[in-house]
């Protein structure tokens, strides 16, 4: 008992480490900048979040924002998944009642650090279900360091992936629960678990295919039992039941491809059951057993046929290059280096584990296994992807280490055991050698794992990008703040119902830190609208104006980096403003007019002569070429591009200068009222001194 | 005396006669061109009934491309399809060209007013020169009138030769609109349907002993194989297809490591699947070492084996890795 007690009060204290080591290293922001919510996706959920709990849930679910998409607005609590801001909301309001009074901000900033503790307690239990408990201590570590989990779940970083990650791996565990113990009770657990999921996360989807494909191949492998009967119909019914409760969902479960092999493999599943029932019932087995294969190939190219459009999807995502997914970097494939860097060595130790699971096979590890293929496919196709490898990776490369370690860390196993049970008793003296030798080169492998995660997390995965940072040769920092100075001159300078034009990247930020109307954000589910944007900033300045009267701007807002080398600014992304645009408006602009003939695209003076009198274009450089930055380079020297611009004498009849951050990195413009009227370019009627009265009959043509 | 009176009539003779001359001549050219035109039509016409795209010399090229009289547009490939040219990038452009020739040629809409050509540069070296061109392969449009214009060479720099592309152009530069018909590539449903009949076939020889099916080290290996490819970024190859190796023109040396972290190359990404592969293997040699019931000695030396698999090729991994990734500190 007292053994049992010490082992439980280690696992215990060392699960709490792993969350203290994984909490604490997501820290890095917030410790060198601040307690700041990052890039731009958690800004909407952030302020969805704030909405929520200043108005309440049924508020936020009814909620019509008229600040996004104007002059469109967007139905927010139906195109949201809940999730995330439902549990920020709930802790605020507990932390609350208990007279902590925590500001929301604060909430959404450390909720993913909290619960990636959560999800090395799930990822502890579903290793100890699947294994033994050391795999699973091992691989709770794991998880609470890895980069391809902490890369989505830093502090300030406050995305669905954050919490949905707890919810996938809790998720599993219950289900191989439930399917040891065939128990109603873990089913519905294993349910309940979905439902949050689902709530939080589209990446439910990859759950509602791989449970199915678990029983399909269990049933394949003749290890169908009443306890995956049970399993399997509860968590059906129920967890689809639940998950059409969503909004945002709704009849989605019973109606898309992605859904369907659940629904067949439910009905296999039942047919299955029934054949058994009868089998038990009748004599001929010969015939049964003949039944029963023709059955079960039926239903596989059933099954194959359902999910295949289920599988594509993702692959047609990545391959069809529609400008605006094609535009955003994390659908990319992935190379190898990714892998790499985000797992360092549990990517090259967790076939091993895999090995492990399918040698020494049982219903669970089946499920692990088809999990693992399943993850490192999707991972491979697209790199966000890599976010649901890595639980399955750090739990196989924890087996592995642990069977290692097992055998050769087992010094006082001796003194219980007999004798001939330890491996190298025979010649102890070298044997303990090799065991020392094998257990110090694995713990060293460890070490320079920890030591990479950190160094990774602390420079790959800990830049707000609100803020930027940049270092002087002595080491010293200097701090960026532009974005947020721009964004709170907008919020105190501006009338309240101003309408803002931007590129969608800005959408999110400028809704949530100024507080202003946005034409398109970083939901791109408008793409006419974003080219319509796109056309008024690569459109001349006259042309543009048009556009920006239809749409009732009031101002424009561009990211410009020429000043301080930020490569990430709007001349940067503007051929992807161009290629949208062209997407809904061939006849208006086309890609090849931005281009020199030689098919280059250069800011100076080569460059073509559309591209020189855009609007994105003048807007970037208006009064840029007064100003030198440094004695080496001429002035109106860009430093992202390295090239003197080309048009530096830049006026603007439209639009005026209203503002320009610190280092210029936001610049906003004020776009004129129009003149009272319109001067008319026409000359004064003449009226004739002199005309002989003519009957309307006879030409009646001269008064039309 | 007589020669010189005459010599005004003969004058105003010889006029008359030039005028007429020149006026049955004009008439007799209208018509003669009328009947050019037909016949290079008629010609040209022959030509692509019997190939989809016309193989075309620099005569060819000169009479029937370059020639006014013309009521037809002419779309032209220059490319170097011999082998000893080694331009794999005409090989491919052709089979694109090909296709949107063929679906031009039995489309419904197909007329004389556009023709599909060729000019490859060992049969027409002369017309390259002619036209000042240094690169192959270029799609040029020659219109029913006029010269062509800069837009008239298609920007394959930048749009790339998918058929569905030069169709556009296409339909840019002569209205003529051409749907792009695929020939439906049925090869991947032969090699599954081969495969299927194969796997049932050998399911059918060995009905009486499908032991096979359970061997867990069969289905462990293929579990491996797919992880394996996907680690090393096959996928990444087949979306992107990048070259198998580097060979620098400069100095001929071949390099099989991309040096950026963003890209890698065929070879590179085999060499990672082989670096994965030895250190997973030498993690189940060290269990295999602990957990088999052999001789002492051959399981210390699997031991070892295994315990040098994993440190040496993880070594070696994590150079390549740095290599590759500027600024990683550690060794």
């Amino acid at each position: 008992a007292s053994v049992s007690g010490f082992l439980s009060l280690l696992s215990f204290t060392i699960l709490f480490l792993a969350w203290l080591a994984g909490f604490s290293s997501r820290l890095f922001a917030v410790i060198r900048f601040e307690s700041i919510i990052h890039e731009f996706d958690p800004w909407f959920n952030y302020r969805s979040t704030h909405h929520l709990s200043t108005n309440g849930f049924y508020e936020f679910l009814n909620w019509f924002d008229e600040r996004a998409w104007y002059p469109l607005g967007r139905i927010v609590g139906g195109t949201v998944y809940p999730g995330l801001m439902v549990t920020a909301g709930l802790i605020h309001y507990i932390l609350n009642l208990l007279h902590v009074t925590v500001h929301i901000r604060d909430v959404c900033v450390f909720l993913a650090p909290v619960f990636s503790g959560l999800t090395a307690v799930s990822t502890f239990l579903l290793t100890r279900e699947l294994w033994n408990q050391g795999a699973g201590l091992l691989a709770a570590c794991f998880i609470a360091i890895v980069p391809g989990y902490i890369s989505r779940s830093v502090a300030g970083s406050f995305d669905n992936e954050g919490i949905a990650i707890f919810a996938l791996q809790f998720t599993y565990y219950l289900w191989v629960k439930s399917v040891k113990t065939g128990s109603v009770f873990w089913t519905i657990g294993c349910c309940l678990s979905y439902f949050y999921m689902v709530s939080a996360w589209g990446g439910y989807v990859f759950i509602i295919n791989l449970i199915p494909l678990h029983v399909f191949v269990l049933l394949l492998m003749q290890r169908f039992s009443r306890r995956l009967y049970i399993a399997y119909s509860t968590f059906y019914i129920v967890g689809l039941v639940l998950s059409m409760q969503i909004p945002f969902v709704g009849f989605q479960p019973i109606r898309t491809s992605e859904h369907m092999a659940a629904a067949g493999v439910f009905a296999l599943l039942q047919a299955y059951a029934f054949l058994q029932y009868l089998k038990d019932r009748l004599t001929r087995q010969e015939f049964q057993t003949l039944f029963f294969l023709g059955v079960s190939l039926a239903a596989g190219v059933v099954f194959l046929t359902l999910t295949k459009p289920s599988l594509p999807p993702l692959l047609r995502y990545a391959k069809i290059h529609i400008p605006i997914i094609a535009s955003v970097s994390e659908h990319q494939p992935t190379t190898w280096v990714s892998f790499f860097f985000d797992l360092h060595i549990l990517v090259c130790t967790f076939p091993a584990g895999l090995w492990f699971c399918i040698k020494n096979i049982n219903d669970e590890r089946v499920f692990v296994a088809l999990y693992a293929i399943s993850a490192v496919y999707f991972a491979g196709v697209m790199v966000r992807l890599m976010l649901t490898l890595t639980p399955v990776v750090c739990m196989l490369s924890a087996i592995a280490f642990s069977s290692v370690f097992e055998h050769y860390l087992g010094d006082d196993m001796k003194r219980e055991n007999p004798i001939k049970q330890h491996p190298f008793y025979p010649v102890k003296n070298s044997s303990v050698y090799s065991k020392l030798i094998v257990t110090m080169l694995m713990l060293m492998l460890l070490m320079m794992f920890a030591v990479h995660c950190t160094w990774v997390t602390s420079n790959a995965y800990s830049s707000p990008s609100v803020v930027l940072a940049s270092y002087n040769h002595d080491g010293s920092r200097n701090i960026l703040d532009d974005f947020r100075e721009a964004y709170y001159w907008l919020r105190q300078n501006t009338d309240e119902h101003a309408r803002v034009m931007s590129w969608w990247d800005y959408g999110y930020q400028i809704a949530g830190m100024a507080n202003r109307t946005t034409l398109v954000d970083n939901n791109t589910w408008n793409n006419s609208h974003i080219a319509l944007v796109g056309k008024a900033m690569s459109s001349n300045e006259s042309a543009a104006y048009e556009i920006m009267k239809s749409l009732d701007v009031d101002y424009v807002l561009i990211i410009f980096g020429g000043v301080i080398g930020y490569s990430g600014d709007d001349i940067n992304k503007f051929l992807w403003m161009v290629r949208i645009a062209e997407g809904e408006h061939p006849k208006d602009i086309r890609e090849s007019d931005y281009f020199t003939p030689q098919g280059e695209f250069r800011v100076d003076k080569a460059g073509s002569p559309t591209l020189l009198n855009c609007l994105m274009y003048k807007m970037s450089y208006y009064r840029f070429g007064e100003m030198q930055l440094d004695f080496r380079t001429p002035p109106g020297f860009d430093r992202t591009r390295n090239a003197e611009i080309g048009n530096k004498d830049i006026r603007l009849k439209h639009l005026e200068e209203a503002f320009t951050s610190e280092h210029w990195l936001v610049r906003i413009y004020r776009v004129k009222k129009q003149e009272n009227r319109q001067a008319l370019d026409h000359k004064l009627r003449n009226i004739a001194a002199k005309q002989k009265y003519t009957s309307k009959k006879v030409l009646p043509s001269r008064f039309h | 005396m007589a020669v010189f009176k005459g010599f005004p009539l003969n004058l105003l003779f010889a006029s008359i006669l030039l005028i007429l001359l020149l006026c049955i001549q004009s008439g007799g050219g209208q018509k003669k061109k009328e009947n050019m035109l037909a016949e290079k039509v008629e010609q040209m016409m022959e030509w692509s009934s019997r190939r989809s795209v016309i193989r075309m010399n620099g005569d060819k090229f000169r009479r029937f491309v370059k020639a006014p009289p013309r009521n037809y547009s002419v779309i032209v490939m220059f490319t170097a399809l011999q082998p000893q040219r080694q331009c794999s990038v005409c090989r491919q452009a052709n089979e694109e060209y090909q296709v949107l020739a063929n679906s031009w040629r039995y489309s419904s809409a197909f007329s004389n007013k556009l023709f599909f050509t060729v000019v490859d540069y060992d049969e027409g070296a002369d017309v390259f020169q002619q036209l000042n061109m240094n690169s192959a392969p270029t799609f040029m449009h020659f219109p029913a009138k006029g010269k062509p214009k800069r837009a008239d060479t298609f920007d394959l720099q930048r749009i790339g030769f998918a058929s569905e592309q030069l169709a556009k152009w296409i339909a840019d530069r002569t209205d003529v609109q051409i749907r792009v018909f695929r020939p439906p590539n049925y090869s991947g449903t032969i090699a599954l349907a081969l495969l299927v009949s194969l796997v049932g076939g050998l399911l059918y020889l060995r009905r009486n002993n499908l032991e096979f099916i359970y061997n867990k080290t069969g289905w462990a290996m293929a579990a491996l194989c797919v992880v394996f490819a996907m680690t090393s970024g096959q996928m990444w190859n087949h979306i992107r297809g990048p070259p198998y190796a580097h060979k620098n023109p400069q100095n001929g040396q071949v390099s099989y490591i991309h040096g950026s972290s963003q890209a890698q190359f065929v070879a590179e990404s085999h060499i990672i699947l082989l670096l994965n592969a030895a250190i997973t293997m030498g993690m189940v040699l060290l269990n295999e070492a602990a957990t088999s019931k052999g001789d002492v000695g051959k399981r210390r030396i699997i031991c070892l084996v295994g315990l040098g698999l994993v440190v040496f090729f993880f070594s070696f991994l994590l150079s390549i890795f740095r290599s590759k990734y500027h600024g990683y500190p550690y060794r």
